[in-house]
């Protein structure tokens, strides 16, 4: 409603504005990411390569799972099942990779990808079929592939190649002082995603959709196309996050709950700036988004900070920046 | 747009509701199921309580009904919580942790006698339900997201103070267990569903009758409307998260009360199961649309369902994808049957 009205109404602006309105919020988490790194390593003894790689590595999941979730947001959905998703692809993987060698493992990674895509793809077929919401489809799908990766591994176990999980964590061992081998994969995958997004027919598509459905329907979208694509593309960067948590655990565990995942995704992508409304936001700025989510509780428990604390101090800065979200959009109403 | 309802209700045609038999569509049967939607839940549970009693021939006794009612209680209440927040277009995802809160502070205080327990318990759904409304009314803070947050201030806050000021017992006192768990005139009603039924009639009240039950559908089905007509959307809103607080922390009492012991992850299975007894009790996520009468519904399909996946000694597995396929094949249905209305 107010995104429809926003773009009616959008006056003439002057070009910084216009530049700071659409790239504004982007450069903006970037820019806190950076501050936040500066402070943290001022925090600590010493910083190095090994706290860098500490943090990327272990925060690629977290950036997998929230560029998922912003792909389908974005297209107007919201996948509740993507944290589940990516445990089921991660203890797949954990299950056919064992003991496999390292060419095997990534024919194995890459089946997983396109899998999980064409799985979640009938969450969306599902989706326009019974025209039921989305959250209460996906509240399903979360459960059935919560089930699945229970079946499929029982208990924790299973593992993976060493050049495998090099790929991902820069090291055989899960642990090391390497980021590029996460950074490369984030970038190289991301970076498409944003351009496919940004550039090209299908992936304007979604933006279409997910601000305005009927009129897109009627300028000759295929709305119910679009939301199975965006389904489906979420589903493959869910397998992404699964496969990180793999490469870095080195075995699968289906105990841990996907929907504690699926609601950190959530809070990343309205950090990054996507509205939950659809139609708006941008898969780049999610990645630093996914990271500060993930880097708060090292942060506070460098500051001397009980780490329990660190979920209340995540909570409140959510709440924070949705409310001054929420102000600005209001006045920016009120004005036109 | 227009042609795909029209292929959709072409469906539904063709397709009659389970549970209704083989009857051509449109019948005077279907078209008055249709007509009833509630009916067709009723018909799910009674086919859910005969397989059961199939597959468990105990199950049809005064025992066996007991312990599906004991189990579907704090989910119908903490389903209530979420049926008049899905209302107005909103949903609470610190259900389960203000549920968690209030029965951790209630066996702390235990000792201090029951009147403070449960009071302490019901101030943290108060509390933390008013901060939830004044989070989505006041500053429009989308509710998945202040919900969510709150839930993790919550966890955040209870864990440290289980080490500091709420130290000491979990062990929840006398009287809350037996509110929880307990059952009179023979053991054969638990007071849980007392408890339950009581608040039952409450909500549905609110809902039928009151202003302010017409205030919520009135916000859900067109905030704007509201507003011109005179609704002042905020005060509604910090009042009916603070309601639904107060019965998450209810829901609380009496899943504490029942596990005799509490720990920080007491209510967090019940969190998305509340959801779903909303949602199969027909109540639109979208807000406007819905009765609690039908989440009650929805809530005692739950409990029935619990009952057969024990019976049946199906692991957690099994369990859990019959749960999700559940979730989503009942609100498919009713979302067809909604659409022919």
């Amino acid at each position: 409603m107010s995104a429809i009205s926003g773009a009616l109404v959008m006056r003439a602006q002057s070009p910084v504005r216009r530049w700071l309105r659409r790239h504004g919020w982007t450069y903006a988490v970037w820019i806190l990411l950076l501050v936040l790194v500066a402070y943290y390593a001022t925090l600590i003894p010493r910083f190095g390569g090994f706290q860098v790689a500490s943090i990327v590595n272990n925060g690629t999941p977290f950036v997998f799972l929230a560029v998922a979730q912003a792909v389908i947001v974005i297209a107007g959905g919201i996948d509740l099942g993507v944290g589940s998703m990516a445990i089921l692809t991660s203890v797949t993987a954990a299950q056919l990779m064992e003991g496999q060698p390292f060419a095997v493992t990534l024919l194995i990674a890459a089946g997983l990808v396109l899998a999980a895509a064409a799985i979640n793809a009938g969450v969306g077929w599902i989706i326009n079929k019974s025209r039921v919401p989305d959250i209460v489809i996906t509240l399903g799908s979360l459960y059935v592939f919560q089930g699945m990766a229970l079946a499929v591994l029982p208990n924790p176990g299973g593992g993976t190649s060493e050049g495998f999980r090099y790929l991902f964590t820069g090291s055989t061992r899960g642990i090391g002082a390497n980021p590029w081998p996460a950074i490369a994969l984030i970038s190289v995958t991301v970076l498409a995603l944003a351009w496919w997004l940004g550039k090209t027919r299908s992936g304007l598509s979604l933006y279409a959709v997910g601000s305005a459905k009927t009129p897109a329907y009627l300028s000759g979208i295929r709305a119910s196309r679009v939301k199975v694509l965006s389904y489906a593309v979420g589903g493959g960067f869910a397998a992404m996050a699964g496969l990180a948590l793999t490469a870095i655990a080195g075995r699968g565990n289906a105990t841990s709950f996907g929907g504690n995942l699926t609601l950190n995704s959530v809070a990343a992508i309205v950090l990054g700036g996507v509205a939950l409304t659809g139609g708006i936001g941008s898969v780049i700025a999610v990645i630093p988004a996914g990271l500060i989510l993930f880097f708060l509780s090292p942060i506070l428990t460098a500051m001397g900070v009980d780490p329990n604390r660190a979920q209340v101090v995540q909570g409140v800065l959510i709440v924070v920046v949705m409310a001054i979200t929420g102000l600005i959009e209001w006045r920016r109403q009120r004005r036109s | 747009m227009a042609k795909a309802a029209q292929i959709v209700s072409a469906d539904v045609q063709t397709v009659p509701p389970a549970g209704t038999g083989d009857r051509p569509a449109r019948s005077p049967v279907v078209a008055y199921l249709i007509a009833h939607p509630h009916l067709v839940l009723v018909a799910v549970l009674i086919i859910l309580i005969l397989v059961t009693s199939v597959v468990e021939p105990n199950y049809l006794s005064v025992t066996g009904l007991r312990n599906s009612a004991l189990f579907a209680a704090p989910i119908g209440v903490l389903a209530a919580a979420q049926t008049i927040l899905m209302l107005t277009g909103g949903i609470d995802l610190s259900a389960a942790m203000i549920a968690t809160g209030a029965a951790y502070v209630a066996a702390n205080q235990s000792p201090e006698g029951a009147v403070i327990a449960i009071g302490g318990g019901l101030l943290v759904g108060v509390l933390a339900g008013a901060a939830n409304g004044v989070g989505v009314g006041v500053f429009r803070v989308n509710p998945l997201i202040m919900t969510l947050a709150m839930s993790g201030i919550l966890l955040g806050l209870f864990t440290t103070w289980a080490q500091t000021i709420f130290s000491g017992s979990t062990r929840m006192g006398d009287f809350v267990r037996t509110l929880g768990g307990g059952s009179f005139f023979g053991g054969r009603i638990p007071w849980a569903v007392v408890v339950w039924a009581v608040l039952s009639l409450g909500v549905i009240y609110m809902l039928r009758y009151s202003g302010f039950g017409r205030n919520l559908y009135a916000l859900g089905d067109n905030p704007q409307a509201a507003r011109l007509s005179g609704t002042r959307s905020w005060q509604v809103l910090i009042v009916v998260y603070t309601i639904a607080g107060l019965l998450g922390a209810i829901a609380g009492l009496l899943l504490g009360g029942r596990v005799g012991a509490v720990d920080l992850q007491l209510a967090n299975v019940f969190l998305l199961p509340s959801v779903a007894a909303a949602v199969i009790g027909g109540t639109s996520i979208f807000g406007g649309v819905g009765t609690y009468s039908g989440t009650i519904l929805g809530a005692l399909i739950l409990g029935v369902l619990q009952s057969l996946l024990t019976f049946l000694g199906s692991g957690q597995a099994t369990q859990q994808i019959l749960y999700g396929s559940i979730v989503i094949g009942l609100s498919w249905l009713y979302t067809r049957i909604a659409a022919e209305q």
